[in-house]
């Protein structure tokens, strides 16, 4: 936000609103994109911060800190809402995506540009009802899943849960209305000759994405519905006395869940190829079957749900085409890493901060995506479910995952966000710190599930005490290369250099890069011709 | 070509499954042991299979990961800016696309054929000779034998303070299952309260109990693991001490099962059925 | 720009009623999961017919009864029998027995499923206690039947054909709604089908 006041005597001459009115009653898809951020960064503290004191109780053997057993459950299930809900989201979704998409497809601005205003502050809202809940009367302690009976009203009688369930009502509203307005706009508000077969990956990932999320998030809204009435107004969805049955909530929750790792991921997605495409200074390689396998990773997504509920008790049948199911996923993902491969195959590569947080990521998407392939067994579940294995799996697939993407994508953009360029060597050097960080953080968490540890518990059994504690390790290296990341943000927008308007050279043609750094108030003084133009990437 | 790439297959994974019986728990007790990286030993016919077939996985997965780390570094040092200074043009190679498409669908149709497998395998219901009922609560255990006149106990979590020299921490309770070795075992499972699961990775057992219904699966116990104690844990977040119910089962042989039968039935037969629902009922209420 | 508002506003509203179609989706699945567990016995659910079929066969089959009680409700209710050997094909009765252990008149319904959860369509009811809630007086006890017979398709379907036994379970709950309890009924006696 350093810039809101530097950006007055810059040469382009719009007019800006007054600080109030530009930041709280912002129609402007940048200034709101940069809120979001704020909000995905603050969010990120705390979340990461519950992590961070998780890592310090399991460090060792025996109760530590956390005395309290429901508190450690509220962490962690604090941990996930705020990670998924209000780290990865709004930051991909709400701030690259605000930043990006009518940029990168040569619109003025979004669509429904107060709706997009509405979007952010209901989440803003969200935010803090999620962050009341875990202080009042005993916190939200099911884990993310809320799975009944554990979230009814006998035993989580506290009205935590109640604010628990509002706030994701209300984050799932804000995201649902953001992805209408993504819809609508790169449906109808590409500049000429920009089709959908020209449009950058960026914008086909959040795209998918915005379809993910209108046709997934009113099913989490239903049930949600339903969790609060069973709760406060004596109906029985959910509840065997009744009739009811909290299976039901199980594949209610999970038809939105699955669906719901892929809106986490295919933003990061759309971010690596139009980094890897830059730096290697080649156009991505299969256009294509990139844009198209991200749309089958969405379809599949729909009908795999079952997958996490192997343990429940589901008929043999059922988890046999579950299992096969999942394995398709499978296809899509490999074609997209082998297209990442075969567009740096042939380049000339630059190995910037952004390429490395590439990288990284192909890394980190390889290993977790493998270990999904073990997971997606069903019958290799039943050692598996809900160990730490799952713990690995999941952050290096998609936690981890999606922040290396989140982490790339401010390195590659932060120049056009705020007119000044973040220092090369500082960027590398985090990137470093941060990657051995996860790495030594979650992949001995891969030994301590094979070893049979179950997840989310604040004690375990003596054996597990030396992968958990170079785990823990990891967590304080990971914690190091965080603080390090909001050095250089702060020495960025206070002293960094100023940013050329395409400082990654040729290899940089999206639309965004041919507009001045930092991309002023009103992006396009004339609208952009796609015509005759091949696609942009 | 298919049976050699099968043989040098099976052979890495003998490699990998050769590591499991170095992982046999502390006192020859079927539990995990510090620094293990591998899962525990199999005790039972569908825990051989799952850990055989996890080595298979393992196998294939470490040689995927291997060869996308070999082309990444090779990518990063032959095509950097120094070594490359002109990128190619090259943006499509139908011949490649394919290959990567299709290559995938066999890896995986090879995995999953046997996965299925596995899968009927360990829901195979095979004419079981006694049935162990399981009855999960917040936060303890409660078992019953329907054909040993309907012995019912419940199996409490011992704390770190009550614990006795060579018990392990986290893992000990009052009172184990006790099962015979060679004999197929029904287990029934069903919850009290929230939902649990019944989780014992050295038998490939793991099963959530559901309020208002009952789940099936079978175990039959190798017959090594006589008089060895095989442990597991609540596997299903279920509240404030899901992590404080843990499961120990006792092995026996067939005559020691019968006599223990009889010694239990004296030793818990005290328990009056209708005072036991009241103190649940209290202490149901204490908890919440 | 006008024509372009148009068209956005146009889009807005089929996505807004694609986000109302699917929260009626997420409700509608509620009845739908039950008449699809019905149908396909899905997740051990049993079906109900009205009689069992004329002629059984000679193949044997074993069921075994299971009995559970809800912690909130202070009743005690066990199998009469274990398990009863039948013919497959076979309509058999089974009796329940349930006591009020508290001092006041308690109602209670029961909910129910089969094992092994693959064979619930071929798990036949006819008709059992679990239709209607059952209310006991204070120290009551009373004996419950259940009459079904399992269906000999289960011998024919190769997915199922490796299951010798069955286990028919269920849990009693007290009913919260005390208004909707039927009066203390006289027919939870041996031979009636409640």
């Amino acid at each position: 936000m350093a810039n809101a006041a530097g950006a007055h005597h810059d040469e382009h001459h719009d007019h800006y609103p007054s600080f109030f009115s530009r930041w709280f009653c912002s129609t402007n898809h940048k200034d709101i994109g940069t809120v979001y951020m704020f909000v995905a960064m603050f969010a990120a503290i705390i979340g990461g911060g519950m992590s961070w004191y998780i890592r310090l109780e399991l460090a060792e053997p025996g109760i530590q800190f956390i005395q309290d057993k429901q508190f450690y459950n509220v962490l962690l299930t604090a941990h996930g809402f705020l990670m998924i809900f209000f780290v990865v989201m709004p930051g991909t979704i709400g701030g690259f995506g605000n930043w990006f998409v009518p940029m990168m497809i040569g619109a003025p601005d979004m669509a429904f540009p107060r709706m997009n205003n509405i979007s952010l502050w209901l989440l803003v809202v969200a935010l803090l009802m999620l962050l009341i809940s875990a202080f009042v009367e005993g916190g939200v302690g099911t884990g993310w899943t809320v799975y009944p009976p554990l979230s009814n009203s006998i035993y989580h009688p506290s009205p935590a849960v109640d604010f628990g369930i509002l706030s994701l009502h209300l984050a799932g509203a804000s995201s649902i209305l953001g992805a209408i307005n993504f819809i609508v706009t790169i449906f109808n508000m590409r500049a000429p000759g920009m089709t959908l077969h020209k449009m950058p990956l960026f914008v086909w990932s959040i795209l998918v994405t915005a379809f993910l999320l209108v046709l997934a998030l009113p099913v989490l809204a239903g049930g949600l519905t339903m969790l609060l009435t069973d709760r406060n107004f004596g109906t029985h969805f959910f509840d065997p006395a009744g009739g009811g049955d909290p299976i039901l909530w199980q594949h209610l929750f999970w038809f939105f869940g699955h669906p719901e790792v892929y809106i986490i991921i295919l933003p990061a997605f759309g971010i690596i190829s139009q980094i890897v495409s830059t730096f290697s200074k080649k156009p991505v390689f299969g256009y294509l079957g990139m844009a198209y396998a991200m749309a089958a990773i969405g379809v599949v997504g729909f009908v795999v749900w079952a997958h996490h509920m192997y343990a429940v008790g589901l008929d043999v049948d059922t988890r046999a085409y579950f299992t096969a199911a999942t394995m398709v996923i499978a296809v899509p993902t490999g074609v997209k890493i082998f297209s990442w491969l075969a567009t740096m195959w042939g380049g000339s590569i630059e190995f910037k901060t952004p390429m490395l947080y590439a990288f990284g990521f192909i890394f980190l998407f390889v290993v977790g995506g493998v270990t999904g392939v073990t997971l997606a067994n069903s019958s290799a579940d039943l050692v598996f479910h809900d160990t730490y294995f799952v713990v690995a799996h999941f952050h290096y697939v998609m936690a981890i995952a999606a922040i290396f993407a989140m982490f790339a994508g401010w390195y590659y953009w932060i120049g056009k966000m705020s007119g000044k360029q973040y220092s090369e060597i500082w960027g590398k050097i985090q990137f470093w710190i941060f990657f051995i960080g996860v790495n030594v953080l979650f992949f001995p968490q891969h030994f301590a599930g094979l070893a049979g540890m179950p997840r989310r518990i604040p004690d375990y059994p003596d054996a597990f005490a030396g992968w958990n504690y170079v785990s823990s390790i990891g967590a304080l290296i990971t914690a190091v290369g965080t603080l390090l990341f909001f050095v250089i943000l702060i020495r960025t927008y206070a002293s960094g250099a100023k940013a050329e308007q395409n400082p990654w050279g040729v290899g940089a043609t999206t639309l965004e890069w041919q507009v001045p750094s930092p991309a002023p108030f009103h992006t396009f003084e004339d609208q952009p011709d796609m015509s005759g133009k091949a696609p942009a990437e | 070509m298919r049976n050699k790439l099968k043989m040098i297959l099976s052979a890495l994974a003998g490699v990998l499954i050769s590591m499991g019986p170095a992982f046999a728990g502390p006192n020859g007790d079927v539990r995990s042991s510090d620094w293990q990286i591998w899962l525990q030993e199999p005790a039972s016919p569908t825990a051989d299979r799952i850990v055989a077939f996890n080595g298979q996985l393992m196998v294939i997965e470490t040689l995927i990961v291997i060869f996308v780390m070999g082309l990444m570094a090779y990518i990063a040092y032959r095509y950097s800016a120094k070594n490359n200074p002109v990128p190619s043009k090259t943006t499509h190679h139908v011949g490649l696309e394919v290959a990567w498409t299709i290559l995938p669908i066999f890896i995986l149709v090879g995995i999953t054929i046997p996965s299925l497998k596995h899968l009927y395998f360990a829901d195979r219901t095979p004419d079981a000779e006694m049935t162990l009922k399981i009855t999960g609560n917040q936060w303890y255990w409660n078992y019953a034998y329907p054909d040993q006149n309907n012995l019912t106990f419940d199996s409490i979590f011992v704390p770190d303070d009550e614990l006795k020299p060579g018990q392990p921490r986290m893992l000990t309770v009052d009172n184990k299952v006790y099962l015979p070795v060679e004999t197929n075992i029904r287990l029934l499972m069903t919850s009290a309260d929230v939902i649990h699961n019944w989780a014992i990775p050295s038998l490939s057992v793991k099963l959530d109990t559901v309020p208002g219904r009952i789940n099936e699966t079978w175990t039959r116990i190798h017959e090594k693991y006589v008089g060895k104690t095989i442990y597991g844990m609540c596997s299903e977040l279920c509240g404030v001490n899901h992590g404080f119910m843990p499961i120990a089962i006792e092995a026996v042989s067939k005559e020691d099962f019968a006599k223990w039968v009889k010694q239990a039935q004296a030793k818990f037969a005290s328990d009056d059925p209708k005072a036991n629902v009241i103190v649940r009922l209290a202490s149901a209420k204490v908890t919440r | 720009m006008a024509n372009v508002r148009q068209k956005n506003a146009k889009t807005a509203v089929v996505l807004f009623s694609v986000v109302a179609g699917m929260i009626g989706l997420a409700f509608a699945s509620v009845p739908l999961y039950r008449i699809f567990c019905q149908t396909t016995g899905l997740a051990g659910t049993p079906s109900i017919r009205s009689q069992a079929p004329e002629k059984a066969t000679d193949i044997d089959f074993k069921v075994r009864f299971d009995a559970n009680v809800n912690t909130e409700l202070a009743w005690k209710f066990k199998p009469l029998q274990k398990e009863i050997t039948l013919k497959l094909g076979e309509e058999r009765l089974a009796f329940y027995e349930a006591t009020n252990l508290s001092d006041k008149t308690i109602t209670g319904s029961a909910v129910f499923n089969v094992t092994p959860l693959k064979i619930g369509q071929y798990f036949v009811k006819i008709d059992c206690f679990c239709f209607t809630e059952q209310a006991l007086r204070p120290g009551e006890t009373v004996q419950m039947p259940v009459s079904f017979y399992v269906d000999p398709a289960i011998y024919e379907d190769k997915n199922t054909r490796d299951v010798k036994t069955i286990t028919l379970s269920y849990t009693f709950y007290p009913v919260k709604d005390e208004q909707k309890v039927s009066a203390v009924r006289p027919s939870a006696t041996p031979g009636n089908k409640g």
